[in-house]
C-alpha cells in the first residue's frame, strides 16, 4: 500500500462527493444548495491539485489537468454566488442559483473524469 | 552539365513529337479563322455584314472539333457556307493528325518507359518513411519483399524483367512497394530508386547475375558511400572485390544453405532455435530434429555441393559424393566419388544401406525428388535433406518424404531479412555456433520458460532520449540499471515479463546473453525475444520514470512535490536521530 495513493485517492473522491452534494437537488431551488459545501469542495479540489504537482507521468498530467478544470469551474461558481447574492443577505434568487449549479455540474464532470482515471490506473497496475 | 530529370525528358519528348501536328493545327486554324472573317455575310440594310474575329474563332472551334452547333451566332450567307465546308474538312483532318500523333507517342515503348520512370522517381522522392532498395525481384527478392512487408518495412524494387514488375503489381503487401522495370546497374535508375534519398536505409542486390550485382554494389558505393549494401554473390572472384568495399555485406546463398545443412546435421539444437527465430513452419522450440551420426551421401557437386562438402569436412563428417560431372581431383583425398546420376544403382554403390543420411542437392527439383523416391525404397531409415530450387514446386516437396526441405532462395531471403531487421539475431546464432551446445540448450530452456508455445517476437530497444526517455534520464542522474531489472513486470513485482534479453550492443561491441545484473549505459541497444504484449509493457517501463524507478529499486517512490518533500523531511529526521 502506498501512502501517497491513499491520500490522493481520499482527496479526489472527497472532492467528487462534495461536488455532488452541492449539485444535488433542484437546479433553481436556493434551499437545496449550501454555500459551505461549495466552499469546502473548492478547498478539497485545490489540495488535490497541490498533491499532483511534480508528477511527471502521463496519468499525473491528465489528473492535474482535470483537477485544474474542476477547480476553475468551482471557483467561478463561487464568484457568481458572491455577485448574485442580494445585499440584504440570504441565498441568491432562482435564476442566479440555476447559473451557479450548472457551472458546478460542469466541475462535477471533471471530477468524475479524474476519479475514473485514478481508479482505472490503479486497477491496470494490479499491485 | 546538369543532369536532366525524368520530368524534363518527358516534357521534351512530348514537345518534340508534337511540334509538327501543333504547327499544322495552328496553320489550319489561322487560315480558317481569317477566311471566315473575310467572307461576306448576309446583307443587312444593303450592306454585307462580316463576322468579327472572336465569332470566327468561336465558329471554327466548334466546327473543327466536329461539335457542330449549327449556324451561330447568326444565319450564314452562301459564301460563308462555302468556306464552312472548307473549314470543316481541313479542321477535322488537322485534329485527327494531331490526335493520331499523340496516340502514337503514347504507344511508343520508349515514351511509356520514360513516363514510368518519371512516376516511379516521383513516388520514391515523396517517400518519408525509411525504405530499402531491392534490385532483383526473383524468388529470393519476392520472399524478401514479403518478409519486409510483414515487418511493416518499405522497399523500392527494380527488376530488368517487366513480367516480374507486373507480378509485383498484384501482390498484397501491407506497405507501398513501388517497382520499376529497369536495369538496376545503371546509376540513373539507382538514383531514381532513391539511393541518395535520406530515408534510404540499405540497398540489396539480388539479381541472378553476379556481374550485375557487383556493378550495382560498386555504383551504389560511389553514389552514396554511407549506404549499407547487401550483395548476393556466388563467385569467389566477385566476393574478393566486394569485400574490399567497406559497408558491403556479401551474401552467398549457396554458402548460407550449406551452413544451414551442416548446422542441421551437427548442431540440431541450434538449427531448431534458428528456425524458431525466423518463424519457419512446423518448428517447435526445444524439439530439434534427430539427425543420425555416420557417413553422408551428397548428390550434386556443383557450387552448392562444394560448399556443403567443405562445411561437412569442417565438422568432421565423412561424405560420399554422387555427381556425373565432378572430377576425382576436385573432391580431395578420402572422399568417395561416384561419377554418375543418383539412381538406384549408384545409390547402392554409394552404400545407401549404411549411410546416416543423404543430401539431395542438385539444381534440378525433379532429380532431387526422384532421388528421394529411390532412397525411400532402398533405405527408409536414412535421414533425407533435400534442396528445393523453385518456389513453385512447394506442394510437391511438402508431399515428399523428406526430413528437412531447404530452399536456398528462402534461406537467403531470411538471412538478408535478419541482417536488415535485427542483425543482432544472426550475431547471436553465430556466437552460439562457436560455443558448446549446452549453452544453446540453456537458452532454449529459458526461452521456453519465458515464451511458452507462443510464436517468437523479436524486437530491439535503444536507450536513446526519444526511445527510452525514462532510462536515459535515470542514467544521467547517476543511477544504475541492470538489464534484468528492465524485464520485471511492474504490475506484479518482482515477477518477470515473458521476454528474455538476448544481446546488448554497445559502441559496435556485442555482449551476447547478458547476465541479469549486467549494467546498462545510455546508447545501448538491447535485443529482446518474447511475446508481443511484453513489448508494450516494456515500452511503458522505458517511458514512465516512476514505473522504471519501481522496477529498478522495488520502491514505489513519491510522485508529487508534497510527498517528495515529506519523504525528504522524514529521511533527514531519521538521520538526525541516529
Amino acid at each position: 500500500m502506498n501512502l501517497e495513493r491513499v491520500v490522493f485517492g481520499f482527496f479526489i473522491i472527497l472532492g467528487l462527493s462534495l461536488n455532488y452534494a452541492f449539485v444535488a437537488g433542484g437546479v433553481g431551488a436556493p434551499a437545496h444548495h449550501n454555500v459551505w459545501v461549495l466552499t469546502l469542495a473548492i478547498i478539497i479540489n485545490l489540495v488535490a491539485i497541490g498533491l499532483k504537482l511534480g508528477d511527471r507521468s502521463q496519468t499525473g498530467a491528465l489528473l492535474l489537468a482535470s483537477g485544474l478544470v474542476a477547480g476553475l469551474l468551482l471557483i467561478t461558481a463561487r464568484i457568481v454566488w458572491i455577485v448574485v447574492e442580494p445585499d440584504s443577505g440570504g441565498a441568491p434568487g432562482p435564476r442566479g442559483m440555476a447559473d451557479i449549479v450548472s457551472i458546478a455540474t460542469g466541475a462535477l464532470v471533471a471530477n468524475i473524469v479524474a476519479t475514473v482515471i485514478v481508479v482505472g490506473d490503479t486497477l491496470l497496475s494490479r499491485r | 552539365m546538369t543532369p536532366t530529370s525524368d520530368l524534363d525528358r518527358v516534357t521534351m519528348i512530348v514537345l518534340r513529337y508534337m511540334r509538327r501536328p501543333l504547327f499544322a493545327l495552328l496553320f489550319v486554324y489561322s487560315v480558317g479563322i481569317i477566311g471566315m472573317a473575310l467572307m461576306p455575310g448576309r446583307v443587312v440594310d444593303g450592306e454585307a455584314t462580316y463576322m468579327n474575329l472572336f465569332h470566327a474563332f468561336y465558329f471554327f472551334t466548334y466546327t473543327a472539333t466536329t461539335t457542330g452547333f449549327g449556324e451561330l451566332p447568326g444565319g450564314f450567307s452562301d459564301e460563308q457556307r462555302l468556306w464552312t465546308i472548307f473549314c470543316l474538312y481541313t479542321g477535322v483532318i488537322a485534329w485527327f493528325y494531331a490526335l493520331g500523333s499523340l496516340m502514337r507517342l503514347f504507344q511508343n515503348p520508349h515514351f511509356t518507359q520514360a513516363l514510368e520512370e518519371y512516376r516511379f522517381a516521383r513516388r520514391v522522392e515523396r517517400t518519408r518513411e525509411p525504405f530499402i532498395v531491392l534490385c532483383g525481384f526473383g524468388d529470393t527478392g519476392s520472399l524478401l519483399a514479403r518478409g519486409l512487408s510483414d515487418h511493416r518495412s518499405r522497399a523500392v524494387i527494380l527488376d530488368s524483367d517487366p513480367e516480374r514488375i507486373k507480378a509485383l503489381g498484384v501482390r498484397d503487401y501491407a506497405v507501398a512497394m513501388p517497382g520499376l522495370h529497369a536495369d538496376a546497374s545503371k546509376p540513373k535508375h539507382l538514383l531514381a530508386a532513391g539511393v541518395e534519398h535520406p530515408a534510404c536505409r540499405a540497398l540489396v542486390a539480388l539479381t541472378n547475375d553476379d556481374d550485375v550485382n557487383l556493378k550495382i554494389a560498386v555504383m551504389a558505393r560511389h553514389l552514396n558511400p554511407r549506404l549499407r549494401v547487401i550483395c548476393r554473390s556466388t563467385s569467389s572472384r566477385h566476393e574478393a572485390t566486394l569485400r574490399t568495399l567497406d559497408n558491403v555485406t556479401v551474401v552467398d546463398p549457396f554458402e548460407i544453405f550449406a551452413q544451414l545443412v551442416c548446422r542441421a546435421i551437427a548442431r540440431p539444437e541450434l538449427h531448431n532455435l534458428n528456425s524458431w527465430f525466423v518463424g519457419a513452419r512446423g518448428v517447435e522450440l526445444g524439439v530439434p530434429v534427430q539427425v543420425p551420426r555416420g557417413d553422408w551421401i551428397l548428390c550434386g557437386y556443383g557450387r552448392m555441393g562444394r560448399w556443403i562438402h567443405h562445411h561437412m569436412q569442417a565438422q568432421g563428417i565423412r561424405v560420399r559424393i554422387i555427381d556425373p560431372e565432378a572430377d576425382t581431383g576436385d573432391v580431395g583425398e578420402g572422399t568417395t566419388l561416384i561419377p554418375a546420376h543418383a539412381d538406384r544403382e549408384t545409390l547402392e554403390a554409394a552404400g545407401i544401406d549404411d549411410a546416416a543420411g543423404i543430401v539431395a542437392g542438385t539444381d534440378h527439383d525433379s532429380e532431387n525428388l526422384s532421388t528421394l523416391l529411390s532412397v525411400a525404397e532402398l533405405n527408409p531409415e536414412t535421414f533425407c535433406i533435400v534442396r528445393q530450387n523453385s518456389h513453385e514446386n512447394q506442394v510437391a516437396f511438402d508431399a515428399a518424404r523428406a526430413d528437412l526441405v531447404l530452399q536456398h532462395s528462402l534461406t537467403a531471403a531470411r538471412r538478408i531479412l535478419k541482417l536488415l531487421i535485427s542483425p543482432l539475431v544472426q550475431e547471436l546464432i553465430d556466437w552460439l555456433a562457436e560455443r558448446e551446445p549446452a549453452r544453446t540448450e540453456a537458452l532454449v530452456d529459458r526461452l521456453r520458460a519465458a515464451v511458452g508455445e507462443a510464436p517468437p517476437h523479436l524486437w530491439s530497444v535503444r536507450l536513446l532520449p526519444d526511445e527510452a526517455p525514462a532510462v536515459t534520464e535515470y542514467l544521467d542522474r547517476g543511477g544504475a540499471i541492470a538489464v534484468g531489472a528492465l524485464r520485471l513486470d511492474a504490475r506484479a513485482f518482482p515477477e518477470k515479463l515473458p521476454c528474455e534479453p538476448l544481446a546488448v550492443r554497445r559502441a559496435g561491441q556485442s555482449i551476447m546473453l547478458p547476465d541479469a545484473d549486467h549494467l546498462l549505459e545510455a546508447g545501448d541497444e538491447i535485443l529482446f525475444c518474447g511475446i508481443q504484449w511484453a513489448e508494450h509493457m516494456l515500452q511503458a517501463t522505458l517511458h514512465n520514470p516512476y514505473t522504471l524507478r519501481y522496477v529498478v529499486t522495488g520502491v514505489d517512490g513519491p510522485r508529487g512535490y508534497v510527498f517528495t518533500w515529506l519523504q525528504g523531511e522524514r529521511e533527514t529526521s531519521a538521520q538526525r536521530s541516529h
